[in-house]
């Protein structure tokens, strides 16, 4: 079992590492300079869209790879995804309510 | 490792006697951490929540906010960021191989690159402090004139006198300084204001400097908590940091046993993910709109 441990951690190792870092780097990169581009003609906002996707993607990398989680048990799985999944309820939830006030005498 | 529960004494070093073997109590560490990390996402979910409620009100006020943070500063602190993530990552890699030497100078990497960090926090909190822009009246008071800055000089809103002309500070209440509605003019002129924003920046239909300033004001307010609490993570991250070098300088971790390098390794990751998001979130809002 030991043995199985020891192979079992070796994950992707220093080349796979600094994969992950360039990745990384690049998407930082991307995410600067794609601020400056007006995406407004798409939709109002897409700009905010398109940053936060390039986060959520670098995120998944560093959770994944930096992280380890994905050699790691269903447990720790079940930590990591059900951490945003109430993330998601606080949002959903709080924004619902603010949603719905756009006007009458709850409004700003 | 099957049958061994009889002859406990040969216990590995680092295993606690209430766990089976090293993996039981790694895997158990982890999920314990992670449970750490789960409250950790909501607590700094509280504050991204405020973050959505008050930039989905006033996103022009968050985006003319956000405009005069300096995004080369965040930038430069995400790319720090990451390889402090890459060294710490690689921290765990040699722990598991054994490799104390390497172990410690990685750690020693992530400490520098963690300080590096918080140095141009310190940078950048000055240039707002500069700038009157700390969200709390009386906090301002040093302000001094400074014409280069576009957001001093007279532009679309009306004036508000603060002080008078002989005074060599521009701002003796402290007030939190902002001038420069251009913005709001801009999604006038585009119709991109939304309700909240047509009450919350017009007095009878003309922009009001005043209301507009408050709006800013939230943005900073956002901004210095956020970057606040995260900084006091990273301030805690290299106290835990300094405490790994101690242990792994004496060789404390090998193959065997290298679960509090894990979790320090997790808490550090995290850390850096909060930065991932609060980079596009308060750095580069609405830049289109100045290129």
């Amino acid at each position: 079992m030991s043995d199985n441990h020891a192979e079992h951690e070796e994950h992707i190792g220093i080349p796979g590492y600094i994969v992950i870092f360039l990745i990384l780097v690049v998407g930082t990169i991307f995410t600067y300079f794609s601020s400056f581009w007006d995406l407004d003609s798409i939709f109002p906002g897409a700009n905010t869209l398109l940053a936060l996707a390039i986060a959520f993607t670098k995120m998944m990398f560093v959770i994944l790879y930096f992280m380890h989680v994905r050699w790691s048990s269903k447990t720790i799985w079940l930590a990591a995804v059900a951490s945003f999944f109430w993330l998601l309820i606080m949002f959903a939830f709080t924004m619902q309510d603010y949603f719905t006030r756009v006007s009458g005498v709850f409004s700003a | 490792m099957t049958a061994h529960g009889d002859t406990h004494e040969h216990h590995e070093p680092g295993l606690q006697h209430q766990f089976e073997d090293m993996n039981q109590q790694e895997e158990s560490v982890s999920i314990a951490m992670w449970a750490f990390l789960a409250q950790e996402i909501m607590f700094f979910g509280g504050l991204f929540t405020a973050y959505l409620v008050f930039r989905w009100r006033f996103p022009m006020a968050f985006a003319a906010g956000s405009n005069h943070l300096d995004p080369f500063w965040g930038g430069l602190n995400t790319l720090v960021l990451i390889v402090s993530s890459l060294t710490m990552a690689l921290t765990v890699y040699y722990a598991q191989k054994g490799n104390r030497t390497l172990q410690v100078a990685m750690i020693v990497l992530t400490m520098l690159f963690g300080s590096v960090f918080l140095g141009v926090k310190a940078i950048e909190y000055t240039d707002k402090y500069n700038h009157g822009l700390v969200p709390v009246t009386g906090w301002n008071k040093k302000v001094k004139e400074d014409t280069s800055a576009p957001h001093v000089t007279e532009q679309d809103c009306t004036q508000v006198g603060h002080g008078d002309g002989d005074d060599h500070y521009v701002n003796p209440k402290g007030e939190f300084q902002w001038k420069d509605c251009s913005l709001v003019k801009l999604a006038q002129e585009k119709n991109y204001l939304t309700a909240d924003e047509k009450i919350g920046y017009f007095t009878n239909g003309e922009i009001d400097a005043d209301k507009f300033r408050d709006k800013v004001r939230l943005f900073y307010f956002i901004y210095f908590v956020m970057t606040g609490l995260h900084a006091l993570h990273m301030i805690i991250g290299l106290g835990v940091m300094l405490w790994l070098l101690w242990k792994a300088w004496i060789g404390t971790y090998g193959p065997k046993y290298y679960a509090p390098v894990e979790i320090s390794g997790l808490y550090w990751h995290f850390v850096d993910i909060v930065w991932i998001f609060l980079f596009p979130l308060l750095y580069l809002l609405g830049r289109h709109f100045l290129h």
